[in-house]
C-alpha cells in the first residue's frame, strides 16, 4: 500500500517541491497528493503565482562599454592616502571611536560639574564648621579599636591617632 | 580561442597571467547575471552598475590567487553578494549621519526609457510600476532571504550551490526560501488590493 502524505507534511514541502529539490519519491508523493487535495492545490497555486509575478521584475542590460569602464578603472592609479592601512583600520573603528569619544566627553563634563557643585561656597546655608568632617572621621575610626597588634589595621589606627593628636 | 568553448575556470588561469582578451570574454559572459543580481538585491540601477564594475575589478585583482575548487559562478556570486551586503551596511551608516531620503538614480533616464523595447508608453509605465512594487517587496526581505530568492528564481541555482555561496547549510537555504516566499506572498497581495 502506497504511503499517502498528509496535508500538514505536504504543505511543509511545497516550497521545495516548487524548486524541484525533493527526492524523486517525495516529489511523486507530493504530486499525487496535490492531484487529490484542493486545499493544498490552492496553496501551491498561490506559491506559483508569486513565482510568476517575480518574473515581471525587469532585467537590466549592461552598458555596451561596460568592459572598457572596468579596464579603465583597473588601469587608473588607485588613490592611496599617506597611511592606507591606518585609513582602513580607521574606517572599521570609526563608529566605536565616536561612541567612546562621546562617552568620554560626557564623563569629563560630569566630573567637572560635580567638582563645581561639591564646593562648599555653593551652599551658603551650611552651618557645620570646616573641621566638622574631620572630627566625624576620627570618631568613626574609634569603633575599630582595639585592632590586633602588629596588623595592618593596628598600624593604620595608630597613624590616625597621631594625626588626631596633631590636629588638637 | 573560441569564446564559448573555453570554460570560465580556464579563462581565470589566463587572466592570472595578464591576458586581457580572456578578461574581456569573462566580463562579457557574466556581466548581465552579475549586474542583475546586484540590481535585484539593491533595487538601484546606478548603484548596480557601479558595484558590478567593482565585482570585476576584484575578479581581475584576485585572478592570481583564484583556485578552481568550486564552480566559477559560485565564486563570483559569493564576491557579488558580499559586496552587496557590505555596501548595504555602508549606506545604512552613511544614512545615519545624513538626512538623505530615498535612493537617487533608481529610475531610468529618459534615454533608457525611450530605448526600451516596450510596445507603448502605457505598457512601459505599467511594467515599471510593477517592477517597482516587486522591488519594494524584495527590499523588505532580510539580506540572506533576498539573496537566496534571487539566486533561486533568476539564476535557477540548486540549494546546494546557494548554500555554498551563502556559506550555510542546505536546510538553512530551504528555510530562507520558505520564509521569503511567505513574506512576498503577503506583500504582493497588499499591492494587488
Amino acid at each position: 500500500m502506497r504511503y499517502a502524505m498528509k496535508c500538514h507534511s505536504v504543505q511543509k514541502k511545497l516550497s521545495a517541491y516548487q524548486d524541484n529539490e525533493l527526492k524523486p519519491e517525495e516529489h511523486e508523493q507530493v504530486k499525487n497528493h496535490l492531484q487529490s487535495c484542493r486545499s493544498c492545490r490552492k496553496q501551491f497555486a498561490e506559491l506559483d503565482r508569486v513565482w510568476q509575478t517575480l518574473g515581471e521584475l525587469e532585467e537590466i542590460r549592461p552598458d555596451p562599454w561596460f568592459h572598457q569602464q572596468v579596464v579603465r578603472k583597473i588601469k587608473e592609479p588607485r588613490k592611496h592616502g599617506l597611511f592606507p592601512a591606518f585609513e582602513r583600520l580607521f574606517q572599521f573603528l570609526r563608529t566605536p571611536i565616536m561612541v567612546s569619544t562621546i562617552l568620554l566627553i560626557g564623563i569629563m563634563v560630569g566630573s567637572y560639574l560635580g567638582s563645581i557643585l561639591s564646593r562648599s561656597d555653593l551652599f551658603p546655608l551650611q552651618t557645620n564648621p570646616p573641621s566638622y568632617s574631620q572630627e566625624v572621621f576620627f570618631t568613626s575610626m574609634r569603633i575599630f579599636d582595639p585592632a590586633p597588634p602588629g596588623t595592618f589595621a593596628d598600624g593604620y589606627l595608630r597613624m590616625v591617632r597621631n594625626k588626631e593628636s596633631e590636629t588638637r | 580561442m573560441t569564446d564559448k568553448t573555453i570554460s570560465s575556470e580556464d579563462l581565470m588561469a589566463r587572466i592570472a597571467k595578464g591576458d586581457e582578451d580572456a578578461f574581456e570574454i569573462l566580463v562579457n559572459r557574466h556581466q548581465t547575471s552579475v549586474l542583475n543580481l546586484i540590481y535585484r538585491f539593491t533595487g538601484d540601477r546606478t548603484q548596480a552598475k557601479d558595484l558590478a564594475q567593482e565585482v570585476f575589478i576584484k575578479v581581475w585583482q584576485a585572478a592570481g590567487s583564484y583556485e578552481p575548487k568550486a564552480k566559477f559562478t559560485t565564486w563570483i556570486y559569493r564576491i557579488t553578494t558580499n559586496l552587496c551586503i557590505n555596501e548595504l551596511k555602508s549606506s545604512r551608516r552613511k544614512r545615519w549621519f545624513s538626512f538623505r531620503g530615498s535612493d537617487e538614480g533608481s529610475e531610468n533616464t529618459i534615454e533608457e526609457t525611450l530605448s526600451d523595447d516596450s510596445p507603448s508608453p502605457e505598457d512601459t509605465l505599467l511594467a515599471r510600476e510593477r517592477s517597482r512594487q516587486i522591488n519594494e517587496a524584495f527590499q523588505s526581505l532580510p539580506e540572506n532571504q533576498r539573496t537566496a530568492l534571487i539566486l533561486k528564481r533568476y539564476d535557477d541555482l540548486c540549494y546546494e550551490e546557494i548554500a555554498r555561496i551563502l556559506d550555510c547549510s542546505v536546510t538553512a537555504v530551504e528555510s530562507l526560501l520558505v520564509r521569503a516566499k511567505r513574506t512576498l506572498q503577503e506583500k504582493l497581495k497588499i499591492f494587488e488590493e
